[in-house]
């Protein structure tokens, strides 16, 4: 046994060494634990560890495997997705003890907080006290045990798991009923009681989801949708979209949910130009040797960086939104094009994290998919807060796309229409976040970098609370970014456009003195190197680019990707539609697209007399309509708009 | 986007307020890197003001020191002592008359931090330690006291924008709030029309102030927050001081912590437990969690022994 003694050790330091015990398989006593957050976070090995005191926030957290024993109180987000093992606490758990559990047996000898086993997937929370309200809150799976009373609302949204009460249950919550436990059900908890040594004389009622709100009651009616491309283009009252969209909500009596994003004309990058004659750029057959692109991302805090052969990132897209054979086409053409490919919802995948060579992995508030080992061999972390198309809310797939691979991964139940949470259990502030963001660097030893991913909306707020919460770098999504699926007023109304997003950013950062000192990766309609170029001038970073990616591997905007009926194989999860898909060949073709985006990078580069795109910068832009000059600032220069777009308005 | 802190002492002397406060908060910064606060209660003096302002440095504070000492004489006030230190200058008065009239006339002429017989507000931009070492807050000894953390995200992070708040207009009540009051300014215009004024738009000033209104009509500080919780909408967890009292309320949704630690000689609240542990290094303390939607108070007066 090891002794650990925290009041002479820093926390990262013992959870190193905590670490090196589990490869040894030694066993660890932590003295003077004193209410510190992350104890043990990270450990992978089914070594034990005693807790001689009380530990703080996400104690046991990002486990699996390990036996933990912790003698007085905890607090925040106790056993915080682990997977196999055990959590004994023998005082009182604050709130979402036992959040997202994917197997994991936790128990409270006392009480616990609010929202206990809020998201959880699989494993046991047993609390022998009283548990605060919402107890269950969007649980997917797993068995919750209480002993003493529940408060308000349990099992409030729970999709699938069971609750049982031994106590007074003060409220169910929305979609939760009360139903008689089974005697297998009873056996069960017995088993279960006796091994940990709590008796309990009284009955238990039970808990489970009342099946009223898994599936949306009307599906999408059949019919031939119209492109993305045919609908965007224009902006009449009553054209081929609108017509659509009326006939569409007359049949389902709902809001209508569909992919892509917003498709109406919106001030963007288009708007700007830069100020010199580019037609000659980019003659020079030795151009990109000359040219220096090479962009390393996320070692503000010490970790090591991403290493990008030009500024350009894969925007996260989740496994589910998209199939298999599209993410690995994206992994590989990544690879190709010596950049960055992002996980997005969902999980990561072997084959994905063989082709990638440099993959980031995401982490959203339904913790679908999320885990240790996947964080371990990941190259960066991101926590998504919200995207562009629908910042502030959560996402949608839809019950054709959930299937029974889809939903294993994710941990939740096979066929629902899955509608993800829109906040993480323990982020509800600033304050909290820094303390996640920590829990990351935690469970990987700070050797890798951590982003957060924000959809614009109050950029001005955001980026200085990600600057304070000590994020590596930004991903900021504007109003035009797409999706798989999201609520079309969302997509077309909700959020700020991809050029105000920048240039928000920026400026925030400007008022308190940050000016450069946090990246910023910006994304949302960049569909060439000429818009990354723009990007760059403006004070972007980098850029990301999700449709554009999709659609140079062979997307034709059929617009069915939330139904899950894709034509190419793409954004479904059917495999008679997905074995369209050649993923070798797509991802020829995206790497193709990605080398042509490097390309005009560097010729714009090299035609403004620049031999590295960091040299880019706003003296080179100027904006062609009124609105882009309001929103950048840059000079306004109609003279500079280009004539054919000209023609095209009158 | 922060971190609170409160404690009181049931013993007779009180204890060291500074110093405890100091380690609370510093346990708990990560919540919030840009200021930090304290609201410090010392023996008051019937008949005397404990006055602090912010005031400008550039030519010794001269100026600033000048216009309140004028505003100090229009309200026949004696000083009796005065000091500046770091940004600040302090001054005790001997004063008498209508105190909501003369704290709106220093509001107007001074950057007020806090006014009271026993309050004093220490507060600046930087960590505990960093406050501490313009203003010695390690060496204030005191009955009761709270303290905070703040992250900012305006422009630039002021020290008037730090926490506690002082109710503007009445004395010795101060406040530290974690949260958002997403009902601000139907409330704000309420007590305006009540002819109360407001010195920021920071929802902490106005709990502050809200309180402060009922208790002066007589409503027990207790009733008062009680009330808060159904009048106030957002997420809130915060703690009120007065001359000898010391209150929390919690908003129903208890999306902002708070652990509470009695012992026979004190009451710590903060909002977490390893600021609490901070007081008792190497102790499993048996802590309590304040329920959602709830409230109470506690009172220097109450303990027997403490004359
Ligand atoms: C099919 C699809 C799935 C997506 N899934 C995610 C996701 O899981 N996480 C995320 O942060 N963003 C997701 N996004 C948004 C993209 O990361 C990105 O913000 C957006 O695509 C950028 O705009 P662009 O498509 O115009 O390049 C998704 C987008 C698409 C098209």
């Amino acid at each position: 046994m090891v002794t650990i003694d925290l009041s002479k050790q820093s926390i990262t330091e013992a959870n190193e060494l905590i670490r090196q015990c589990g490869e040894r398989g030694e066993d660890v006593e932590v003295l003077n634990p004193d209410a510190r957050h992350h104890i043990g976070v990270g450990l992978t090995q089914g070594i034990k560890v005693r807790v001689r005191g009380s530990a703080g926030y996400f104690c046991a957290g990002l486990t699996d495997g390990p036996h933990f024993e912790i003698d007085s109180n905890v607090g925040w987000g106790l056993a915080d997705n682990m997977y196999q093992g055990s959590v004994v606490v023998g005082g009182n758990a604050g709130a979402i003890a036992g959040v997202a559990i994917r197997g994991a047996e936790v128990v409270v000898k006392g009480n616990v907080g609010s929202r206990a086993g809020q998201v959880m997937k699989a494993g046991t929370l047993c609390c022998a006290g009283n548990a605060n309200f919402m107890a269950g809150y969007m649980m997917y799976g797993g068995r919750i045990i209480i002993l003493g009373n529940s408060g308000e609302k349990v099992g409030e949204d729970m999709a699938a798991g069971e609750i049982f009460v031994g106590g007074d249950v003060q409220s169910l919550g929305s979609d939760a009923s009360q139903v008689a436990p089974t005697a297998e059900d009873l056996k069960g908890i017995k088993e279960f009681l006796d091994k940990y040594g709590l008796k309990f004389n009284g009955t238990f009622k039970k808990i489970v989801n009342a099946g009223t709100k898994l599936r949306y009651k009307n599906p999408e009616p059949p019919r031939r949708n119209i492109p993305f491309f045919t609908f965007s283009g224009t902006t009449d009252y009553w054209n081929e979209k609108v017509q659509e969209d009326i006939y569409v909500k007359s049949q389902m009596g709902r809001y209508r949910i569909r992919g892509y994003g917003a498709a109406r004309p919106l001030p963007h990058l288009t708007d700007i130009a830069f100020k010199r004659d580019l037609s000659q750029a980019g003659r020079d057959p030795d151009l990109l040797k000359r040219i220096k692109m090479r962009t390393t991302l996320g070692d503000k805090h010490g970790a090591k960086p991403l290493d990008l052969s030009m500024p350009v990132m894969i925007a996260p897209m989740s496994f589910g939104a998209l199939s298999r054979s599209a993410k690995l086409a994206l992994a590989i053409a990544s690879r190709m094009s010596g950049i960055a490919e992002n996980t997005g919802e969902g999980g990561m995948m072997d084959q994905q994290r063989a082709e990638a060579d440099q993959l980031i992995f995401q982490c959203l508030a339904g913790r679908l998919g999320w885990n240790v080992h996947d964080m371990q061999r990941a190259n960066g972390l991101e926590i998504y807060i919200s995207q562009g198309a629908k910042p502030g809310l959560g996402g949608q797939l839809m019950a054709k796309k959930v299937t029974k691979e889809l939903a294993a991964i994710r941990g939740i139940p096979e066929g629902i229409d899955l509608r993800s949470p829109s906040r993480h259990p323990d982020v509800l502030g600033a304050d909290d976040l820094v303390i996640k963001v920590e829990e990351f660097r935690e469970a990987t030893g700070h050797r890798i970098p951590v982003s957060i991913k924000l959809g614009a909306g109050r950029v001005r707020d955001d980026i200085k609370i990600a600057l304070k919460d000590t994020f590596d770098y930004v991903e900021l999504d504007g109003l035009q970014g797409s999706t798989g699926a999201a609520g079309a007023e969302v997509l077309e109304h909700v959020g700020i456009p991809t050029l105000a997003a920048i240039q928000e950013a920026l400026d925030a950062l400007d008022e308190i003195g940050a000016a450069g000192q946090l990246p910023i990766v910006l994304m949302g309609g960049i569909k060439d190197g000429v818009d990354a170029a723009k990007a760059l001038a403006l004070g972007a970073s980098a850029v990301a680019v999700g449709t554009s990616a999709i659609i140079a591997g062979g997307c034709i905007a059929c617009m069915q990707c939330h139904i899950g009926n894709c034509v190419v194989g793409i954004a479904t999860q059917d495999p008679e539609h997905e074995k369209r898909y050649n993923t070798p060949i797509e991802a020829v073709h995206i790497h193709h697209f990605l080398e042509a985006m490097r390309w005009q990078l560097a010729a714009i580069t090299d035609g403004l007399g620049y031999s590295d795109v960091k040299q880019l910068s706003r003296d080179d832009l100027v904006a062609t309509t009124p609105e882009a000059a309001k929103i950048t600032g840059l000079p306004y220069a109609p003279e500079y708009r280009d004539p054919n777009l000209q023609l095209k308005a009158s | 986007m922060c971190g609170i802190a409160g404690i009181m002492y049931k013993t007779p002397g009180g204890g060291d307020t500074g110093k405890d406060l100091i380690d609370m908060l510093d346990g708990c910064q990560h919540r919030g890197p840009d200021s930090t606060g304290f609201a410090l209660y010392g023996a008051g003096h019937d008949g005397e003001l404990l006055l602090r302002f912010m005031i400008v440095t550039d030519d010794g504070g001269t100026a600033s020191i000048d216009a309140i000492r004028k505003i100090l004489g229009d309200y026949n006030c004696e000083i009796l002592d005065e000091e500046t230190e770091g940004g600040n200058y302090r001054v005790r008065v001997r004063f008498t008359g209508d105190l909501q009239k003369f704290a709106y006339a220093l509001e107007h002429g001074a950057t007020v931090i806090s006014i009271g017989s026993s309050l004093e507000i220490i507060k600046d931009i930087g960590g505990a330690h960093d406050v501490d070492d313009v203003y010695h807050v390690a060496r204030h000894t005191g009955t009761h006291g709270l303290g905070h953390v703040r992250l900012a995200t305006e422009s630039d992070v002021k020290p008037e924008a730090a926490h506690p708040f002082w109710a503007t207009g009445f004395s010795d009540v101060a406040i530290v709030h974690n949260g958002q009051i997403t009902n601000y300014w139907k409330m704000r215009r309420r007590l305006e029309r009540k002819g109360f004024e407001f010195r920021t738009d920071n929802d902490s000033e106005l709990i502050a102030v809200y309180l402060a209104e009922k208790m002066s009509h007589g409503v027990a500080l207790k009733d008062a927050l009680r009330d808060s919780i159904d009048d106030l909408d957002g997420t809130f967890s915060f703690l009120v001081s007065t001359k000898d009292e010391i209150g929390y309320a919690k908003d129903r949704l208890a999306v902002k912590p708070m652990v509470l630690y009695e012992t026979d000689d004190m009451i710590a609240v903060a909002s977490e437990e390893v600021s609490l542990n901070r007081l008792f290094p190497g102790k499993a303390l048996n802590t309590m969690e304040p329920a959602p939607g709830t409230y109470n108070t506690w009172s220097r007066s109450t303990y027997p022994n403490n004359q």
